[in-house]
């Protein structure tokens, strides 16, 4: 499990490399589904299994839906491939600052590579996480209707910002 | 640094770093904003199931439902170029172009 773990934190990272050097919103998108994907197994390996349900449906089934028909709508005929030369280099380019970075963590309790430390929980019916996704009624009652007063306002601004070609926000200057 | 704080650190400067030195599409820079909001997803997740703090669960949903309403806002901007320039490249936005 431990094994697991690191290979989706390398999954993770990756992932967000192509979000980062992309040829297109195409690759961008898939990207982002393999870091989704990546982080949820590895939210999962720590045990907290409602998060990474949340990830999942409300992430990749409502917000990525919507991304990829935005890049359906928007986008080039013929998108570059992930194995052109610009590409390559600038995938390879963030991987190795990665890489160098991470050889700089260390520390005097913590020497190189000592990685693998306590990265197990336990099992139980009652699982603190689940449980404590329901304090989102209780205590933070307030914030959830923020929240919620927050999403109907950002629908009324989508309304607003997309709304026609002569009244309209983004428009030419004839 | 632990491994897993250095997985979402890096996961955010990438994104960071993407978004900063885009060249192309719009809806490139959109999508590595978006990563970026996953990955403080991740890690406010991992964090609550570290310290142990089960009431503080509930935080990576509501920063779920805030990072809709960017990404919302973002799209509209996004369709509302790709009607009026017909495109969302970068370089057909140059009315203020000197």
């Amino acid at each position: 499990m431990l094994y697991c773990g690191y290979l989706l934190m390398f999954g993770v990272v990756v992932g967000m490399a192509a979000v980062a050097a992309n040829p297109s919103p195409f690759y961008a998108a898939l990207g982002l589904v393999m870091v989704a994907a990546m982080g949820c197994g590895f939210i999962m390996c720590l045990g907290g299994t409602f998060s990474c349900l949340v990830l999942f449906l409300i992430y990749l089934g409502g917000m990525l839906v919507v991304f990829a028909y935005s890049v359906a709508l928007c986008s080039d005929a013929l998108p570059t491939g992930l194995a052109e030369g610009s590409v390559l280099k600038s995938m390879v380019g963030y991987l190795g600052l990665t890489g160098v970075v991470a050889l700089f963590q260390q520390s005097s309790e913590a020497p190189l590579f000592w990685w693998f430390v306590g990265q197990e929980s336990e099992m139980s019916v009652m699982q603190g996480e689940t449980e404590g996704v329901s304090e989102a009624y209780g205590s933070g009652g307030i914030l959830l209707l923020t929240c919620g007063w927050a999403l109907l306002v950002a629908l009324y601004v989508a309304l607003e910002v997309s709304r026609g070609c002569s009244r309209g926000p983004v428009r030419p200057i004839k | 640094m632990t491994s897993i704080q250095f997985t979402f650190s890096s996961a955010f400067i990438l994104g960071l770093t993407g978004l900063a030195f885009n060249r192309t599409h719009l809806l490139s820079a959109l999508l590595c904003l978006e990563g970026m909001m996953l990955s403080l997803y991740i890690a406010l997740s991992i964090w609550t199931l570290e310290t142990g703090s089960t009431s503080s669960s509930a935080l990576p949903l509501f920063l779920l439902a805030i990072s809709a309403c960017e990404a919302s806002a973002g799209l509209a901007l996004l369709v509302a170029t790709a009607r009026t320039h017909g495109t969302d490249r970068l370089q057909s936005l140059n009315l203020l172009q000197c």
